[in-house]
């Protein structure tokens, strides 16, 4: 009696995108049949696509050409046929080929076994080769976990940016808003005037080297987190000349500054 | 709308007419001074509704210019925008700048012209 060997060998196989190894070796020979077979549970696909299978046929019954007729089928987890095909191969020492198997388009996702059968001379060869792969539907091209995993990470990015920048963009404005000094005597005010602005707009430029710049200066007073001018204490102009050369210094080219208004009219 | 007027005062040449040149190209009428003194005559006999305004000049430079501008009823309020490469680190200067009040001291090298004109715009602007 004829029976075959029918092993897998490793091969690749690309699926959706995916490179994937799947084994196929067939081997005929004259008692005993083996079957290898290699899980490739790692092989995704959706529906409607096509599934390749490598397979490799053999046959060690003295080099004579022989008809297989090769069954594929896949079944659900609950051991249901969702597909079913078959084809006639000849084999005379060995054979090779890649058999693509289109993934009906209403299955539902889950875990699924492609089997194959060999039929040789009417007789179901006593070797069946196997391997499980998943089902997943594709939302916008990718698979529905990467998409949710994608779209969580890609979303929660946007999110954090979304934040940072908002705060950024807040952080940014209170530090050029200009700062009052309604409280100070009319006389005094533009003096803390020019300092402040000097100070919030060379923190823009050079950062919070502005502020330890300021606060160096002797008899002038800022906060050192907001730069607000608390007092001055010393000739006002002395001290902007000094800040000013303080800031051309680190900055390497001279400062520009502006005046507030004192009304609309001026 | 009447056209809003400029006085130039620079006294290097090429600068001054680059400036001019922008400025008609932004609709405004300019007149150019080529020092302070021009600069005074000009401003008190024509009322431009702003000054742009160099520091270091022959014959009168900017700021005793502005002193003298300033003492004028008219000249008071007029706004001024000073573009110098001198550098405000000299404490008469500031003295100066706070008592007759430009609204912004602007360094040659710091800015490009269509800057410069952009600030000129917004200061027009807010007084209409």
């Amino acid at each position: 009696m004829k029976s075959f060997r029918i092993t897998f060998v490793r091969v690749l196989v690309v699926s959706a995108g995916l490179i994937l190894a799947l084994s196929a070796i067939f081997a005929q020979e004259v008692v005993n049949a083996q079957v290898d077979t290699a899980d490739a549970g790692a092989i995704k696909v959706a529906p409607g696509e096509l599934l390749p299978i490598s397979v490799k046929l053999s046959n060690f019954g003295g080099g004579r050409r022989v008809d297989v007729l090769v069954e594929y089928s896949i079944f659900s987890g609950a051991g249901e046929k969702i597909y079913s095909s078959n084809e006639t191969v000849a084999v005379e020492t060995t054979n090779n080929f890649i058999k693509t198997i289109q993934i009906p388009f209403g299955v539902a996702g889950g875990v699924y076994m492609a089997k194959t059968f060999v039929i040789y001379d009417g007789q179901l060869v006593p070797a069946t080769t196997q391997f499980s792969f998943t089902i997943e539907r594709k939302i916008l091209g990718l698979f529905r976990d990467d998409f949710f995993l994608y779209g969580g990470i890609t979303l929660l990015s946007g999110i954090l940016m979304f934040a940072l920048g908002h705060a950024l963009i807040k952080r940014r404005r209170g530090r050029s808003t200009p700062l009052d000094y309604s409280d100070i005597p009319r006389d005094k005010r533009i003096f803390y005037e020019i300092l402040s602005d000097t100070i919030m707009q060379m923190r823009e430029r050079v950062g919070d080297d502005a502020l330890l710049i300021a606060a160096n200066i002797d008899g002038l007073k800022i906060d050192k987190e907001t730069g607000k001018v608390h007092n001055i204490s010393e000739n006002p102009s002395k001290i902007i000349a000094t800040l000013v050369s303080g800031y051309e210094k680190i900055l390497g080219k001279k400062v520009s500054f502006s005046l507030r208004r004192e009304n609309p009219n001026l | 709308m009447p056209q809003k007027t400029i006085l130039v005062v620079e006294d290097e040449e090429s600068l001054r007419e680059a400036i001019v040149d922008i400025l008609r190209l932004k609709n405004f009428l300019s007149f150019e001074a080529k020092d302070g003194e021009e600069a005074v005559e000009l401003a008190l006999s024509k009322h431009p509704d702003l000054i742009l305004l160099d520091l270091l000049m022959p014959v009168m430079d900017g700021m005793t210019a502005l002193k003298k501008i300033r003492e004028d009823s008219w000249g008071e309020k007029v706004p001024v925008v000073i573009l110098t490469n001198l550098s405000a680190t000299n404490e008469q200067l500031v003295e100066d700048m706070v008592t007759h009040k430009p609204m912004h001291y602007l360094i040659k090298s710091d800015w490009k012209l269509h800057d410069v004109v952009k600030k000129i715009e917004e200061i027009l602007e807010m007084r209409k």
